[in-house]
């Protein structure tokens, strides 16, 4: 096992619309999770029959891969990274 | 109607009727519906896997969707292989499996498991029904999702109190599919006039979008030197003087030289996946890249394209063929260079001479082609045998070339062979496999003799798991690890068990006659191959290297001479 501290990775905000159903949380955090990234910090609001959820995530691959594989969700309804300006309806 | 009516009532809605199942506990209200059921044509594989990978092999020969049913717990964790399998090859596909009750979910009761929570990463989408009266809705949903855009597995875990549930419900579904619109092409046909060396570059997109029509009136029109992946083949059609073959590790020189060489990528439907460009940063390094995808994620993944279009494929090919049509291109000179890489860079398997010599894979896969009517389906497993179908069999249309790309399943061919049978009950359906991918679904045996389905099995028997031993031949000193498979059973006896008739040949004279012999046969049909365990797929580059580093026999050959030197 290493003893080295890791080096900090690049940190990403990524805000998430998705339709509240039983596994959205899963799906989400499955996505995030193969595609390279970890979960630093995860809020989650009820907003009647959508949740939304704010993510900081850490990796190095481009954070934009990650925001177009989510859109590949069914349930997901959109993606912001950062701020509102970087909103992507999934219909792309 | 019950939940399980209401299933089936959305089969009759789309016409679904046939489909792939087990049965068991938890989906027994579904069978029970099944058995006043008329329309639908229920196939019993013998085990789970063998259903998802039927419906699969259904699906891709059809490009219909494939359906699988299985129980809870082992039946739906025995689905999985076939469902990941169909989800990295985009095959559309619809997976329903009875779940416990619902008071029952979470208290680890008998045959539970948590199909939703293990399946997400192997589906387009997936449902848990709670309440009998969202069925037909969530039918509708799934059957769109599965076969829209990007095709894929959709799977719909069903509780069984949900599927006796008695419920009158409407559909209420609004569809998600929107209208596409074809993009400006203005600046990819500029890209291709401007390009010195343009190079066609298709995967297996072409025939999920059902372009095969599209695709190849513009491929003719163009000209366009061209290479294919490994679900690409067939595109181009086997008479396309441009077509350079498969691209890749087990690609042809011609293909990745023109690759290497060429100024400009016109990749459509295709995901630039490692096993086609090798050594991604040195692949292409002098093409400006042009990709038409249907899914935006694909787009700029694994490489930047110089321009993308996403959109309706068929109208996206109607623009680039008028274009060309208009105004033909001028790559004179680049397509002369091609045609002679083909000549001597392209696949060729010699046909030997000597009659009783071993029979080598190459050859025999070459002779099979030449016999073959053209409108053959071909359902490879995994290993070296599927790669010398890719590179020696001449296939004239995608569907007719089943093979498992993205997953590599091995024990893919023979029940994708079922599938691709029923769902073209006269043609000729083959199963190439090898001696290792053949034990891994040989129960499906007993599926073909239930049914009487006339497909031919050929088994290349090399007695071990060849395309390990070769890489551990190449690329491990020759450090053979577990790969001995000369305890196989006798194949031709383990046929007749099932009462399929068999034929064992070893000799090069025996082979037209043994081709001949099982597809002049009227029912299924074995042919048991015997050939060396020291062959090899040829030519070949080391996972993760460079495609200008491709390796053919004569430099192993002369790399071990020099070994044996020094």
């Amino acid at each position: 096992m290493s003893t080295q501290f890791p080096q900090p990775l690049p940190s990403h905000t990524l805000n998430c619309r998705m339709a509240f159903e039983p596994a959205a949380l899963e799906r989400l955090c499955q996505v995030v999770r193969i595609r390279g990234f970890r979960v630093a910090s995860m809020a989650v609001e009820s907003m009647g029959e959508h949740i939304d959820i704010q993510l900081t995530l850490e990796g190095t691959r481009p954070i934009a891969m990650l925001q177009s594989q989510l859109e590949k969700l069914h349930t997901v309804v959109e993606v912001a990274l950062g701020g509102r300006s970087e909103v992507r309806s999934r219909a792309g | 109607m019950n939940g399980a009516q209401h299933i089936l009532d959305a089969f009759h809605r789309h016409s679904i009727d046939t489909v792939f199942g087990y049965p068991g506990g938890c989906i027994m209200p579904l069978y029970d519906a099944l058995v006043d059921d008329v329309t639908v044509e229920h196939v019993l594989c013998r085990h789970e896997q063998g259903c998802a990978l039927a419906a699969d092999g259904y699906a891709r020969a059809s490009g219909r969707l494939g359906v699988c049913i299985a129980t809870s717990g082992p039946g739906a964790t025995n689905l999985i292989t076939g469902v990941a399998n169909a989800h990295r090859d985009s095959v559309p596909m619809l997976v329903i499996t009875g779940q416990v009750p619902s008071d029952l979910i979470g208290t680890d009761a008998f045959q539970e498991t948590d199909v939703l929570g293990m399946t997400l990463g192997i589906v387009k989408h997936s449902y848990l029904v709670t309440d009998a009266s969202d069925i037909p809705a969530v039918m509708e949903e799934a059957i769109e999702l599965a076969n829209s855009g990007r095709p894929g597995p959709v799977w719909i875990d069903i509780p069984k109190d949900v599927l006796l549930e008695r419920a009158d419900a409407g559909i209420a579904f609004n569809r998600h599919g929107q209208r596409s619109i074809c993009p400006d092409l203005t600046q990819a046909i500029a890209m291709i006039r401007d390009a010195r060396r343009p190079l066609l570059y298709s995967g297996g997109g072409v025939s999920l979008a059902h372009c095969e029509t599209a695709f190849r009136r513009f491929a003719n029109a163009s000209a366009l030197p061209a290479v294919v992946t490994l679900k690409g083949i067939g595109n181009a059609g086997k008479h396309n003087p441009h077509n350079l073959g498969m691209l890749g590790m087990h690609g042809s020189l011609a293909a990745n030289r023109a690759v290497d060489e060429c100024d400009l990528l016109l990749v459509i439907g295709a995901r630039l996946d490692d096993r086609a460009t090798g050594k991604l940063d040195e692949f292409a390094p002098n093409a400006r890249m042009i990709h038409i995808d249907t899914d935006q994620a694909e787009i700029n993944k694994l490489r930047s394209a110089d321009v993308s279009l996403r959109g309706p494929l068929e109208q996206i090919l109607d623009g680039l063929f008028e274009a060309v049509t208009k105004q033909p291109l001028m790559i004179d000179e680049w397509q002369s260079q091609c045609r002679q890489w083909r000549t001597t860079g392209g696949f060729s398997a010699a046909d030997n001479e000597a009659p009783l010599a071993p029979i080598t894979g190459p050859a025999f896969i070459h002779q099979l082609s030449r016999i073959a009517p053209d409108d053959t389906v071909v359902a490879c497993d995994v290993g070296q045998h599927q790669m010398w179908v890719a590179q020696h069999y001449e296939f004239d249309h995608p569907r007719h070339h089943l093979t498992s790309g993205g997953l590599g399943t091995m024990g893919f061919g023979l029940p994708a062979a079922i599938g691709a049978q029923f769902a073209n009950r006269q043609s000729t359906v083959i199963n190439v496999t090898g001696d290792g991918s053949f034990m891994m679904n040989a129960q499906e045996l007993a599926t073909i003799r239930r049914y009487g389905l006339p497909l031919k099995i050929i088994v290349l028997d090399n007695q071990c798991l060849g395309m390990v031993r070769q890489q551990q031949e190449l690329f491990y000193n020759n450090r053979e690890s577990q790969i001995n498979l000369d305890d196989n059973p006798d194949f031709v006896a383990m046929a007749r068990a099932f009462d399929i008739p068999a034929l064992h040949i070893d000799r090069t004279d025996q082979v037209r006659r043994g081709i001949e012999t099982i597809l002049a046969f009227n029912g299924p049909m074995l042919l048991h191959v015997a050939i060396s365990r020291e062959e090899n797929v040829w030519p070949i580059v080391q996972p993760g290297g460079s495609n200008r580093n491709m390796i053919n026999e004569s430099q192993h050959a002369n790399r071990k001479n020099e070994e044996h030197i020094a």
